[in-house]
C-alpha cells in the first residue's frame, strides 16, 4: 500500500458561539468560511473538494445543509460532500480525499443552530427507535448515568466535575469565541441544585449556536502558502455499541483506539482539545489517550464554554491546529465526539514541522 | 408485588409485528434582519429585495449575502420591487391527502418573474381565473391583503415566497402575453 | 429579548413551526418477540455465546455474528447498576413526576436494560438498588408496556 500523503491545516475560522442567533445558519457561516480561506490564501475558486458537516433534525428544515453550501459560493460548480455529523467526520472525508493525486486544496465546515428546537426532544428521536425513543431518554439524563457510574468507579468526584467546569469557562475567558465564560467558585458551584444528578447546571453544556470552518492542504502547497502549517501526522475514528447497557460508560474504549491509531501515544502531547461536553467525560478521555497531568486541557475552554453542534469537534481540531500555528506548541491532539455518552470518537493528532 | 398469574395478563394471539411512533417536535427560529426589514415593507403594501452590485442577481426574500460572488449584502443593497409581472411557469398540484395536507380540490402553483428591476417570486396562487387558463406569458398583478388584515407573523427566515398574510396571490391584468422568448433565460 | 444590531435595538421575533409524522415500524424476527413478550408481561433477551443480551439484538455487538432467535425470559426483577435523578421530566420522559432513569440489569441478563425507576425521591434510589417491574394494565407491544421500576417488595 502506498504511504499516505502529508495533509496539514492551513485556514480556520469560527463564529462566535451564541445563546440564539439572530443571523441564519448561512449568514453566520458566511464570515466564517471567507476568514479561514483568507488565513489559508488560497482563492475560494482553486479549492479542490468541500465537505460540511451538520444536522439537519438541529433547526428542523429538510436539505438546510444544502442551503449552507450559499455560503461556500458553489458557482461555477464545485466537487463536495456532507456528512449528517459534526464537521470533524467532514475533516475526515476531506484528509481522504485529499489522498488521491488530483487535488491539493480542501475546504471543511461544521454547523449547527441548537437554539431553535428542544435538543432534549430532538438526540432522542437519533436512539433505538424501540426501546429508547419511546422513553425520551435525552442526553443529559444519559450522560448523567454515566457520570453516576464513574463517581460510584471512585474515577472522578463531584468536587473534581466542578473544578473542571470552573477551569473550563476560566480559561474561555481569553477566547473570543467562546459563549459561557467567568470566573466561578467551586463551592458556590456545588452549592447548585442538581439538573439531573449526580450533574448540575456548570456540568452540562451550553446551547450555542455556531460555525466553524479548517482548510486543508497537502504538502507542496502547504509549505507554498502558509509559515507554520499543523500536519496531521494521524487522524482515526472508532464506534462502540449503542445501547448504553452493553459499554462501560466509565472508559472510553473507542477513543483509546482511535488514538492509538492515530498515534496520540507515540509521543508527548502538550494541548489536547477534547470534545468533554459534560465535566466527568473530560477524565474518561484523558484516560483513554494517556494524557497526564502534564498536558494542557481545552484550554479554549472546549464543549463547556460552547457546544455548536455539528461545529463543536471540528473546533476542538482548530483550536488544537491553533496551538501549533500560534501557539508555537509542536505537538497538540484534538477530539470529537459522536452519538451517547462518548459512544463513537475521533482522533486527531497534530504537528508542527 | 409483582403478579405472575395469568388473569389479569392481556394476552392476544398474533404475535405484535408492528410499532407505531408518533414524532412531534416544535421549533422556534430567530426571524433574521433581512426578513425583518422585508416583513415591514410587506406590511406597508411592498416588496424589497436585495441585488448584488456585482451580478446584479435579485434576491428576494432579501438574504444578506450573494451565493454566486460570495459577498454579504445589506441595506445599501436594498432595492424596490414591481408587484405586477408574467407567469414564466406553473404546474397545477392535485393533492394527495397525506397527513398535514390541508387542500381537497386541484390548485396552481405559478412563478412570476417580476417586471423591471426583477426578481422571482416562486409557487405562488394565481386567482380570479380559471386552472385551464393559466399560462406561461399570462400577465398578472399582486393581489394584496387590505392594509389592516396583512399578517407577516408567519413569514420566516425559509418562508420563501409564501407570504399569504400579505400578497394573497396574483391575478390577471388582462395586458398582452409576454413573448416567451422575453424571459426564456428566467423560468425557474 | 432584544438585540442591538447596527446601533438599534430590535426586539427579536421568532416563527415556530411543528414537524410531525407518524411513524410505522415494522419489527422482525427478534424486536417483534421481544415487544411481544412485553404485551405478555415478560422480558426476553437473546442468547450470544454465553450471555444474554437484554433488550436483544439482531447482531452480537462484539462481533457482529447474526444471533439465532434463542430467547431467555429475564426479570421480571433485577439490580439497578447506575442511575440519574430526573427533577424536570420532559414531556417526552415515561413518568410527570420526578423519577430515576437507571440502567438495570434483570436476573438471567448479562447487559443492562435503560427504563424508569418511581422511587418518588432521590434518597431511596442507589446502585445496587433491586427493582422489578410494575407493568400498564393495557399493553401494546412498546417498551412502555413497563409502566416504570420499582423497588422491589413495594406494593403496585
Amino acid at each position: 500500500m502506498a504511504a499516505l500523503k502529508d495533509v496539514a491545516i492551513i485556514g480556520y475560522a469560527q463564529a462566535r458561539n451564541e445563546r440564539r442567533a439572530q443571523a441564519t445558519e448561512v449568514q453566520f457561516l458566511f464570515p466564517v468560511i471567507n476568514e479561514a480561506l483568507e488565513m489559508s490564501k488560497i482563492p475560494r475558486r482553486e479549492i479542490g473538494f468541500t465537505c460540511a458537516g451538520s444536522c439537519d433534525y438541529l433547526s428542523g428544515q429538510t436539505f438546510a445543509f444544502v442551503m449552507n453550501l450559499e455560503a461556500v459560493g458553489a458557482w461555477p460548480p464545485i466537487s463536495e460532500s456532507h456528512v449528517e455529523m459534526d464537521g470533524a467526520w467532514a475533516l475526515y472525508e476531506a484528509w481522504v480525499r485529499l489522498q488521491h493525486e488530483d487535488i491539493d486544496t480542501a475546504l471543511v465546515f461544521g454547523s449547527g443552530k441548537s437554539s431553535p428546537g428542544p435538543p432534549a426532544e430532538i438526540f432522542p428521536l437519533q436512539m433505538d427507535p424501540y426501546t429508547l425513543t419511546p422513553l425520551g431518554l435525552d442526553p443529559v439524563s444519559i450522560a448523567a448515568i454515566q457520570g453516576r457510574a464513574l463517581l460510584d468507579a471512585g474515577k472522578v468526584t463531584e468536587r473534581q466535575m466542578a473544578e473542571i467546569a470552573a477551569r473550563s469557562r476560566r480559561d474561555a475567558m481569553k477566547n473570543p469565541y467562546a459563549q459561557v465564560t467567568g470566573d466561578f467558585d467551586v463551592d458556590e458551584l456545588l452549592a447548585q441544585p442538581y439538573i439531573a444528578a449526580p450533574l448540575r447546571m456548570h456540568d452540562i453544556p451550553p446551547i450555542s449556536d455556531g460555525a466553524c470552518a479548517v482548510v486543508l492542504a497537502t504538502a507542496e502547497k502547504a509549505r507554498e502558502v502558509c509559515e507554520r502549517p499543523a500536519w496531521i501526522r494521524g487522524i482515526d475514528h472508532r464506534i462502540e455499541a449503542h445501547q448504553p447497557g452493553m459499554r462501560d460508560l466509565t472508559t472510553s474504549v473507542s477513543t483509546r483506539l482511535a488514538g492509538d491509531a492515530a498515534g496520540a501515544r507515540s509521543a508527548p502531547i502538550e494541548v489536547a482539545e477534547l470534545s468533554a461536553t459534560f465535566t466527568h467525560q473530560e477524565p474518561i478521555l484523558c484516560e483513554a489517550l494517556g494524557l497526564g497531568d502534564d498536558v494542557a486541557i481545552n484550554p479554549s475552554g472546549g464543549a463547556l464554554a460552547a457546544n455548536p453542534v455539528m461545529a463543536v469537534g471540528l473546533a476542538r481540531i482548530a483550536e488544537a491546529a491553533k496551538q501549533i500555528v500560534e501557539g508555537g506548541h509542536g505537538r497538540t491532539v484534538g477530539h470529537a465526539t459522536s452519538g451517547m455518552c462518548l459512544q463513537q470518537n475521533l482522533v486527531c493528532v497534530l504537528e508542527s514541522d | 408485588m409483582t403478579d405472575t398469574a395469568d388473569t389479569d395478563t392481556v394476552q392476544g394471539d398474533e404475535p405484535v409485528t408492528m410499532m407505531e411512533y408518533f414524532m412531534s417536535l416544535r421549533y422556534s427560529d430567530v426571524v433574521s434582519p433581512p426578513v425583518m426589514r422585508f416583513r415591514d415593507a410587506l406590511l406597508e403594501g411592498r416588496l424589497i429585495a436585495q441585488q448584488c452590485p456585482i451580478c446584479k442577481l435579485v434576491y428576494v426574500p432579501p438574504k444578506g449575502y450573494c451565493p454566486i460572488d460570495t459577498i454579504e449584502l445589506d441595506e445599501r443593497n436594498e432595492i424596490q420591487l414591481a408587484d405586477r409581472g408574467t407567469v414564466t411557469n406553473f404546474t397545477v398540484v392535485t393533492p394527495v391527502q397525506y397527513y398535514g395536507q390541508k387542500e381537497t380540490e386541484p390548485f396552481v402553483r405559478a412563478s412570476i418573474l417580476l417586471d423591471p428591476p426583477g426578481g422571482m417570486l416562486i409557487l405562488q396562487d394565481v386567482v380570479d381565473v380559471p386552472i385551464d387558463e393559466v399560462r406561461p406569458g399570462m400577465r398578472v398583478e399582486a393581489v394584496w391583503a387590505p392594509k389592516d388584515e396583512r399578517d407577516v407573523d408567519e413569514i420566516g427566515n425559509r418562508s420563501g415566497s409564501a407570504l399569504d398574510g400579505s400578497l394573497r396571490g396574483f391575478r390577471p391584468t388582462g395586458e398582452p402575453d409576454t413573448p416567451a422568448d422575453a424571459f426564456s433565460d428566467k423560468v425557474w | 429579548m432584544q438585540c442591538v444590531l447596527l446601533g438599534v435595538v430590535t426586539e427579536l421575533r421568532a416563527t415556530t413551526h411543528t414537524i410531525e409524522f407518524p411513524y410505522t415500524r415494522t419489527l422482525g424476527p427478534v424486536i417483534g418477540p421481544f415487544l411481544t413478550g412485553l404485551r405478555d408481561r415478560r422480558i426476553l433477551g437473546i442468547r450470544a455465546g454465553d450471555r444474554v443480551l437484554v433488550p436483544p439484538l439482531e447482531y452480537d455487538p462484539e462481533n457482529g455474528n447474526s444471533l439465532e432467535p434463542d430467547f431467555v425470559e429475564v426479570g421480571p426483577a433485577g439490580t439497578v447498576t447506575s442511575w440519574a435523578w430526573i427533577s424536570k421530566p420532559t414531556r417526552k420522559h415515561p413518568l410527570d413526576r420526578p423519577f430515576a432513569f437507571a440502567l438495570i440489569k434483570l436476573d438471567g441478563a448479562d447487559t443492562a436494560l435503560v427504563h424508569a425507576v418511581d422511587t418518588g425521591s432521590m434518597d431511596a434510589v442507589h446502585t445496587g438498588l433491586r427493582v422489578t417491574a410494575r407493568w400498564r394494565d393495557e399493553r401494546k407491544g412498546r417498551i412502555d408496556d413497563i409502566e416504570c421500576f420499582v423497588p422491589e417488595g413495594d406494593g403496585t
